[in-house]
């Protein structure tokens, strides 16, 4: 038994409802689903990239060194899918909270679809075309 | 318009205690990750499109300015990816419910005790970038000039 507030609470009263599957549903799942899958790419990609390499030493060669193997690329091309579509999800569900015109949320929400698929088709391409050679040949042009 | 101001007035002003900090917590952070998130990515994409774009963009974030932004985005990532895990835990829970005001206490314990010597790690980090720059006749708050980059 728990108080809370004054408030005894004895039990859970457990009430089955008939859920639509329709894309709502399908989003609210996703967002739970991704969002544990982004706990350890998310969190892993902050502390691997942003703590134990450090911002100040990166260099084009160092993004080249990582890409060489198809684990890192797959874990960054995980992770890009991921992320972007948890964040365009949710700025859609806080967007739909504010904009009240359905035809202005339409609109966005196409715009943020199109936005969704060419951010990830634009970068996964980088990321799966990158060659590493080319790139530290591209990198001793320049001084870093 | 003006509707929006209120709703977003409102929002601040609403006094829900904890879950309303931990409602607007989630939220800013989730927007401020994914604004340097489509930066990131596009830039990132740049490494294999335009590396000597990347080369001075990955030049022009080692700024302090760019860098203190960079524990921010730590702090927002870490604080939105625990309290997730809450939300999701009470979602298929609801036995729990009645844990809400401590289970978002016990967040924002875990989120600064974990936070904290990260912050101070990343700080010491630029302050430590700043003063070889110092040293080698450079200054950090130097803007990496295009030119150099492109050839």
């Amino acid at each position: 038994m728990t108080t809370v507030t004054g408030t005894t609470v004895r039990r859970v009263t457990r009430r089955p409802v008939r859920i639509p599957g329709n894309f709502e549903r399908y989003a609210y799942l996703f967002m739970r689903l991704s969002g544990v899958a982004l706990l350890i790419l998310a969190v892993g990609h902050m502390l691997i990239q942003h703590v134990l390499n450090v911002t100040a030493n990166l260099t084009l060669q160092f993004v080249a060194q990582q890409w060489q193997s198809w684990g890192w690329k797959a874990y960054d091309m995980l992770l890009l899918a991921f992320a972007l579509s948890h964040g365009i999800n949710g700025l859609r569900q806080i967007l739909e909270e504010y904009i009240h015109n359905r035809n202005v949320v339409r609109a966005i929400n196409v715009f943020l679809a199109i936005f969704l698929v060419a951010t990830i088709a634009w970068a996964g391409y980088a990321i799966a075309a990158f060659d590493p050679a080319e790139a530290i040949r591209a990198a001793e042009g320049f001084a870093q | 318009m003006s509707t929006l101001l209120f709703s977003l007035r409102e929002s601040v002003r609403y006094r829900g205690r904890s879950g309303h900090w931990t409602w607007l917590a989630h939220r800013v952070s989730g927007l401020a990750i994914l604004s340097f998130l489509v930066i990131h990515v596009w830039d990132t994409a740049n490494a294999f499109f335009y590396p000597q774009i990347y080369g001075w963009s990955i030049a022009l974030f080692k700024h302090p300015v760019f860098a203190v932004g960079e524990i921010g985005v730590m702090a927002a990532v870490l604080y939105h990816a625990f309290n997730g895990v809450r939300i999701t835990l009470l979602d298929f829970k609801p036995e729990w419910w009645v844990y809400q005001q401590k289970s978002a206490l016990i967040v924002w314990v875990i989120f600064f005790i974990i936070f904290i010597p990260i912050g101070i790690y990343m700080f010491t980090g630029i302050i430590e970038h700043c003063r070889i720059l110092v040293d080698g006749g450079s200054t950090c708050w130097a803007i990496p000039p295009v030119g150099d980059y492109l050839q």
